[in-house]
């Protein structure tokens, strides 16, 4: 046996993985070469001085006093449950967002314009009118008059508030969150709507931006 | 049926601090063991036990139970190791020497009871120049060889922890092993 094969069966043997049959080999490779004997008896020493001084015990130090080694595992096991972020729990709705980012991208966009949608409903709650020919529309506190024998040319808008209608209107006539009261004298050429809901009144906006943008 | 240590993750992450500091109690010392055998310095190997709990506190989500667990901490464990060594390395035989060898028993390293304060005070020079040799040992082989001498460990699992072939682990623990053999020719 070579010497070469003989020293990688003596680590083999040291890590315990050196079949029976070669371990007969390398002892006759032993007897006869005191090189190698040597060698072996060096390696043999080495893995047992390196094994006794790295399972040496040592003990987790206290502040203090080194010493019981139950005592202070203990105070490090303090220390480290001490030093784990709190509440865990928190994270959990993290963990959504981080799973399903398109469901929580939808969920804020939808949050977003409910808000803002919200907010414009209920924004105002003065009265507003509006029309293109506003001259002869009497306006009495909350109430907006077209007195009777009057001509609105163009449409009539009344926002938050009643609408007393004696003469004649040649447009549209709406009244948002308000109440409509037509005398038997009224006369309205265009459509005549009265919007209280929401829904309703975004269908407004949404037309009125639409038709706006088509003329 | 799942190791005791994946349990206790998943009661832990379902919030159960206490399942958590079972974990803890579990691997501290082992783990300090080998972080104090790496870098010869308690508070060093301290903090690294510390910091290593911690990712695992925070990652138990992505704990793999195929896996074994203490493979997952050791590997956690010697990726911090290895990483305060290269870290330090300009200043690294400076720090060697100041590490400290209280509390060092010779009689735990004579398997026979016959000693005289001659073999002692021998022992006690052997032991301090086979830390000093350990300690030169480059991060590579010394991440393998604290593993293998530490017996936690089969050869397979340290190739997990290290990420790397059993082969890679054996060549590793070979050279690691003439090494030391030529620190130690002279008190052999």
């Amino acid at each position: 046996m070579e010497c070469k094969v003989a020293i990688l069966w003596m680590h083999e043997y040291l890590d315990d993985d050196l079949p029976r049959d070669d371990v007969i080999q390398l002892k006759e490779h032993l007897l006869s070469c005191p090189e190698c004997r040597m060698r072996f008896e060096q390696l043999k020493r080495t893995e047992a001085f390196a094994q006794a001084a790295i399972t040496e015990r040592i003990t987790i130090p206290v502040a203090a006093s080194a010493g019981r080694s139950a005592v202070s595992s203990a105070s490090l096991t303090n220390r480290i449950m001490q030093k784990l972020p709190q509440q865990r729990r928190k994270q959990g709705w993290m963990r959504f967002v981080r799973n399903h980012p398109a469901v929580t991208v939808a969920a804020v966009f939808v949050f977003v314009m409910m808000t803002s949608f919200l907010a414009m409903w209920g924004q105002s709650s003065e009265l507003i009118v509006s029309g293109s020919d506003l001259q002869h529309v009497v306006i009495d506190g909350d109430t907006v008059i077209v007195p009777a024998g009057v001509q609105v040319n163009g449409d009539l808008t009344v926002e938050n508030g009643r609408a007393d209608i004696r003469g004649e209107v040649q447009g549209n006539l709406t009244v948002i969150d308000g109440s409509l009261q037509l005398a038997s004298t009224a006369k309205i050429v265009g459509e005549n709507r009265e919007i209280n809901q929401a829904l309703d009144w975004l269908w407004f906006k949404v037309t009125k931006t639409v038709s706006g943008l088509a003329y | 049926m799942i190791s005791i240590e994946a349990r206790l993750a998943r009661m832990a992450l379902r919030g159960d601090q206490e399942a958590f500091a079972e974990i803890v109690g579990l691997y501290q010392e082992k783990l300090y063991h080998m972080a104090y055998r790496m870098l010869s310095n308690r508070q060093e190997a301290e903090d690294v036990v510390q910091d290593t709990f911690l990712r695992v506190y925070n990652n138990l989500d992505r704990y793999d139970e195929t896996m074994k667990f203490s493979t997952w901490i050791y590997r956690i464990a010697t990726n911090l190791c290895i990483d305060r060594l290269r870290k330090r390395k300009p200043s690294y035989s400076l720090d060697a020497e100041s590490s400290d060898h209280e509390g060092l028993d010779g009689y735990s390293m004579i398997p026979s009871d016959d000693r005289t304060p001659e073999s002692e005070t021998l022992l006690s020079e052997t032991q301090r120049i086979i830390h000093q040799a350990m300690d030169t040992l480059p991060a590579k082989y010394k991440s393998v060889m604290v593993l293998r001498y530490l017996q936690e460990l089969s050869l397979q699992e340290i190739g997990d922890v290290l990420g790397m072939p059993v082969t890679t682990v054996k060549t590793r623990v070979h050279r690691g092993r003439e090494f030391l053999r030529k620190k130690l020719e002279r008190v052999l």
